[in-house]
């Protein structure tokens, strides 16, 4: 039996390096653009346009703009002189946001009990760098009051702590965005790499007729099956290997927990995936439809990994949903084990759950592929 | 070139396609069928976030404060912990996304004036529930602090609002609620609607796999004509996309829509060009269809997906990378589509836009034409 899956898989092989294009996407591909997503992605929203109509034009409305600047969020502050260029801009989605500083700012600023305004603008047609601003702003806004008060009830600023809670954030200390994105586009990339080489290996023979000639051959369908899954296996953990030392090394992402427990649970759902991939392919009759079903059911799987939204804030069917899509589980995982460092005695909910499904889909998946098969 | 030689590539083209219903129902409709998926998925709201209490104060003061905060439905009181370690369990396991620690000196510190001894702890694996929850409990101690020392400072001849003196408004402009969905679904669409360019990718792919290239060769069709030819029937099924998707996201999704929707599919149109082409560079470059669509997914998807400004702002990406997705049509529409939805802007703004996909289409084009007739000249 051994020798003729070895056979099935030497086949698969001479496929691969006849078209040898496709190996190497599959293995440099992903780990490369990786590379680039990262790179383009996993940075604070920053240098976001900001302008200012300044009708004060004091030194406290100056030092303003300078502490506006100073958050890091923006970038140099583009001064304007009428509200129409401001309305102009943001039409033009030239600005992200807008601070109008009005004349009596540095009059109320300075008096006993003045209450100084500011008039801000966001443009929410972008609304993830208007989110970014809007904390921005909120952030000096109460920095602007913690000093007022301090110099309006004469304070000891070594007494007074403020009255804003001190924030903590664990797992991820400086809040780095590559740490919470780049483990989720490894998933996208990965699911989308295992599921679209699966999907194409029985699609691709039925397509250009080679499969009855695979038929007539003393294959059994189970060996069929594993000699079509090891290539992909093979090519998907290499894969795998390949898109995590980029992310550790290039992006600082910890591994804090078990790696060998992390390899062992992701060459598994590495399983799940292909056994989906399995079933998309043998219900195609055309690579192009075998494409087509991949990416509805990996787009479907990506909107549950929480690199979009978090799940936790999806309506309660499309929770009650989430539970049955592997990558969701699997994302659980690969941030649990690499950033909270935990290990089986947390995660092993997800890890039944990925094993449940595991199980269901690959029992399907044989059922199709022999029914296919016969 | 002539039209009669186009239009029988695509006649040819349009057979393949509607051959095998199910392959024509997944090309016309994947794209708004994706679509549909996000925009249910995006519909996120925020509320209910778990969190745990650890009040090391227990005073009258720290349980009104930590009753003020979970009284509605921003954030829910999970669990008072009893120490440290229960936190860390807590957060471990995901089962609360946001912590409050109140110190020993809560009650004291406050009555007296010196501050608000409490921190925050979140989960910084996926923070936005967790900034979530710190907005919402920076709120609640903002006014209970008032609440609390009104009359400390009433008798000491101040007004309530001194604590935030500073009188800061903010109004969002195009989409008031700043809600995600307003802006990523328009976005979103530049992404599904270049499905039908991996579709292109394939099928000239498929031609060369399947050894029947050289016999449409033999015709006398010329070869920009039967590129040309090729890519109409996706144009076709991008265009049924733009009128399907706005029609979904305004009816179904109540997404506003404010600009005009000729300009939309104009636009849209000029879009369909420039990325069915880059689909068409792609598979003049393969010969199998596998390798086709694992270069399409590298070139076209992914970037289309991560790097067209749709989730992280153009503006701050590296300066290196900016230049990159300025060579996606991708980035441009989406900028077009946001424009043409929320400010409901016209030509007048969006044209550098429009002028960019042309120039697009018309150079991945030659860039497929020049390939075509080096590969098989």
């Amino acid at each position: 039996m051994f020798r003729r899956i070895w056979s099935l898989v030497v086949k698969e092989f001479i496929h691969l390096s006849n078209d040898w294009w496709l190996p190497a996407f599959m293995l440099i591909g992903g780990a490369s653009e990786l590379l680039l997503v990262g790179w383009g992605t996993s940075r604070p929203v920053q240098n976001l346009p900001l302008m200012v109509l300044d009708q004060n034009r004091s030194a406290a409305s100056r030092q303003l703009i300078v502490s506006l600047e100073n958050t890091g969020t923006f970038r140099t502050a583009q001064q304007v002189n009428d509200m129409a260029s401001i309305t102009a801009a943001m039409d033009r989605g030239q600005v992200t946001a807008a601070v109008v500083i009005p004349p009596d700012f540095s009059r109320q600023m300075d008096s006993a009990s003045g209450q100084p305004g500011l008039f801000v603008i966001l443009n929410g047609a972008e609304s993830t760098p208007a989110l970014a601003a809007q904390r921005a702003l909120q952030g000096l806004a109460s920095t602007i009051d913690e000093r007022i008060v301090l110099r309006r009830l004469n304070l000891d600023s070594e007494q007074f702590s403020g009255f804003n809670p001190s924030l903590r954030v664990w797992f991820n200390e400086n809040l780095s965005e590559a740490l919470y994105t780049t483990p989720a586009e490894l998933g996208l990339m990965l699911e989308f790499t295992v599921l679209l080489f699966a999907a194409l290996a029985f699609s691709r023979e039925r397509e250009l007729g080679t499969l009855e000639q695979l038929l007539v051959m003393p294959f059994s369908s189970l060996e069929i099956m594993i000699g079509k899954a090891i290539p992909v296996v093979i090519v998907g953990f290499t894969d795998f290997l390949l898109m995590l030392a980029m992310i550790h090394f290039a992006f600082s992402v910890p591994v804090r927990g078990s790696l060998p427990l992390l390899l062992v649970l992701a060459f598994g759902y590495l399983l799940v995936e292909l056994a989906k991939g399995m079933v998309i392919s043998v219900i195609s009759r055309t690579q192009h439809q075998a494409f087509l079903l991949v990416m509805l059911v990996g787009m479907t799987d990506f909107m549950f990994t929480g690199y979009a939204a978090p799940v936790e804030g999806m309506p309660p069917a499309l929770q009650f949903f989430a539970n049955f899509v592997p990558a969701h589980h699997w994302l659980e995982i690969l941030r649990g084990i690499l950033l909270k460092g935990t290990g089986l005695d947390v995660l092993w909910p997800h890890v039944l759950a990925l094993m449940g499904l595991g199980l269901v889909i690959g029992i399907f998946s044989w059922r199709f592929v022999r029914r296919a098969l016969d | 070139m002539s039209v009669r030689h186009i239009w029988a590539v695509t006649r040819k083209e349009i057979n393949h396609i509607f051959r095998d219903r199910s392959t024509l129902i997944l090309v016309l409709f994947t794209p708004t069928l994706v679509l549909l998926l996000m925009a249910y998925a995006l519909t996120v709201e925020i509320k209910h976030v778990p969190l745990a209490v650890l009040d090391y104060d227990q005073s009258q003061a720290s349980r009104t404060f930590v009753r003020q905060i979970t009284a509605g439905q921003d954030v829910d009181l999970y669990a008072y912990a009893r120490d440290m370690d229960e936190i860390t369990s807590l957060l471990m396991r995901g089962q609360v996304k946001a912590a409050l620690v109140i110190s020993s000196g809560f009650a004291a510190d406050l009555q007296s004036m010196k501050g608000l001894p409490v921190q925050i702890i979140i989960d910084g694996t996926e923070p936005e529930s967790g900034n979530f929850a710190v907005q919402h409990i920076a709120q609640s101690a903002e006014q209970f602090v008032n609440t609390a020392l009104a009359g400390q400072l009433r008798s000491a001849g101040i007004s309530a609002q001194s604590l935030q003196p500073l009188d800061m408004r903010i109004q969002t402009w195009f989409n008031p609620d700043l809600k995600p969905r307003n802006d990523i679904i328009p976005g979103l669409i530049s992404m599904v609607l270049g499905f039908p360019a991996l579709s292109v990718a394939l099928t000239l792919a498929h031609e060369r796999e399947h050894g029947t290239l050289e016999q449409l060769l033999a015709t006398p069709i010329s070869r920009t004509g039967l590129l040309l030819g090729k890519i109409i029937p996706y144009i076709g099924v991008g265009l049924l996309n733009v009128i399907l998707i706005p029609a979904l996201a305004i009816a179904w999704f109540h997404i506003s829509f404010n600009g005009s929707f000729a300009l939309f599919f104009g636009l849209s149109a000029i879009f369909l060009f420039a990325v069915l082409s880059m689909g068409m560079v792609v598979g003049v470059l393969m010969r199998t269809q596998a390798a086709a669509l694992a270069l399409s997914f590298l070139v076209i998807f992914f970037p289309g997906f991560f790097m067209t400004g749709i989730f992280f702002p153009l503006a701050s990406m590296p300066e290196e990378m900016r230049l990159e997705s300025l060579s996606l049509p991708g980035t441009h529409y989406a900028i077009i589509t946001r424009g043409i939805f929320l400010p409901g802007v016209g030509m007048d703004v969006l044209w550098p836009y429009a002028v960019m996909l042309a120039v697009l289409g018309v150079a991945f084009t030659a860039l497929a034409a020049l390939f075509f007739r080096k590969k098989l000249g």
